[in-house]
């Protein structure tokens, strides 16, 4: 009865309205977020050398304590929540720890005090404001059309046949909200001061897609 | 119901898309931000639309959730722009700071409210507390307010726990729950309407 991309649920946990499962597709996803953030939680940041061309000189980019602070934060609650989006059982759950993981990217982002940088953090953060709307909206017309936030439900088949335009809107917000690492000129971000948290930005957006592939594939 | 939603939703589309089209036509960025909290409110539509009480239970996390982008991202402008905090001393118009309209305003809100009671009943109590502030430029010390919040927002938790532990005893329940959150709303609220940039200590 439950033949899914992601294999059978080993374990559920349902509490109250929460709804935690793991399956070997969403374990292996969580130990990788797991892995990530933990790597974070433990590197140094890196300094940069900028080597002027023709010549020797080069110059290390300093970064300051609150700074590499903030963005320590930033990475490591981007980092818990894509561990929940990974998790989670629940659609409309789903849609919120993916609006959290697109706020704390733009905050990833947003904290190297460069005027470009800025520039280029709010104009992605207009994109993942925008594209929260899809992502409610498609978690609303889930629960609309077939009654049920539960994955678990869907994944049993006895649920009506979920409207495709619930599925694209939800595709689209998630799309929005992780498109960080494509939309702020992703060798740019890297060069950055700071460079490993920034891994996160790439590596949530890359863990929501794949989620959201596995959600879209299961009513 | 499948046919008011339908219909109901058909219109939120519509909306949703005159607004995303403002945006796409849009160029100044400040503007754009302002045009992307308006496109929200078609996201809060197409929640509403379910018009159960589970509606009512998502409506509030996709609210907050856009509130807080909304709030990084203004923050974000405010950076990018150079923009520096100016303090905002209360509203400085004659009409407003002498006259007796906004005392009599409050006094009416305030005592609407209490009738209301219950978390809208602290919505317009505060929004009324909120007026006479802002008008009166008022200066006061903001942690007994601070404290009688909290003190309300216990007996509100303490509600709860005589829902769940002692259940016949619910209308003392009922009424200490919407007592604690009245109080706790328009605390809230006034003190909103008091902070004007100013770092209070």
């Amino acid at each position: 009865m439950i033949d899914l991309i992601g294999g059978t649920p080993y374990y559920i946990l349902e509490f109250g309205d929460e709804l935690v499962y793991f399956t070997p597709y969403t374990i292996t996803l969580f130990l990788l977020a797991l892995t990530f953030t933990v790597l974070v939680i433990i590197s140094r940041p890196e300094k940069q050398v900028d080597i002027a061309f023709g010549g020797d000189a080069y110059r290390t980019k300093d970064i300051s304590l609150p700074e590499m602070r903030f963005r320590r934060f930033m990475a490591i609650a981007c980092g818990l929540a894509s561990m929940g989006a990974m998790v989670t059982g629940d659609i409309f759950n789903f849609a919120l720890f993916t609006a959290m993981v697109g706020i704390t990217n733009v905050g990833i982002v947003a904290a190297v005090k460069s005027p470009h940088v800025q520039d280029a953090a709010y104009q992605y953060g207009l994109v993942a404001l925008a594209a929260t709307i899809p992502l409610f909206a498609g978690a609303a017309v889930y629960a609309a059309a077939i009654g049920s936030l539960s994955m678990i439900e869907l994944m049993t088949g006895t649920l009506p046949a979920v409207p495709l335009i619930a599925k694209a809107m939800l595709v689209i917000g998630v799309i929005g909200e992780g498109m960080a690492p494509f939309y702020a000129a992703k060798a740019e971000m890297f060069r950055a001061p700071g460079a490993p948290y920034v891994i996160m930005c790439s590596l949530s957006s890359l863990l929501i897609f794949l989620r959201v592939v596995e959600i879209v594939m299961l009513g | 119901m499948w046919g008011q939603y339908s219909y109901g939703i058909f219109v939120v589309m519509i909306a949703a898309v005159i607004a995303f089209f403002a945006l796409a036509r849009e160029r100044d960025d400040l503007h754009k931000l302002l045009l992307l909290d308006l496109v929200e409110i078609a996201a809060l539509g197409v929640i509403a639309l379910l018009g159960t009480d589970l509606a009512e239970a998502l409506i509030l996390p996709g609210l907050t959730v856009g509130i807080a982008e909304l709030l990084a991202l203004s923050q974000i402008y405010c950076t990018k722009e150079g923009i520096r905090e100016m303090p905002v001393r209360g509203l400085n118009i004659e009409v407003i700071a002498k006259a007796d309209a906004p005392l009599i305003i409050s006094i009416f809100l305030v005592t609407y409210g209490m009738i209301l009671s219950g978390f809208t009943g602290g919505a317009v109590a505060g929004l009324g507390l909120v007026i006479l502030f802002i008008s009166r430029s008022y200066r006061e010390d903001l942690n007994l307010l601070e404290m009688a919040s909290g003190i309300s927002w216990a007996l509100w938790i303490f509600a709860f726990f005589i829902f769940m532990f002692l259940p016949e005893y619910w209308f003392v329940a009922l009424m200490g729950a919407a007592i604690g959150i009245l109080l706790k709303v328009t605390v809230k609220m006034s003190l909103v309407g008091t902070m004007w940039g100013e770092q209070h200590d």
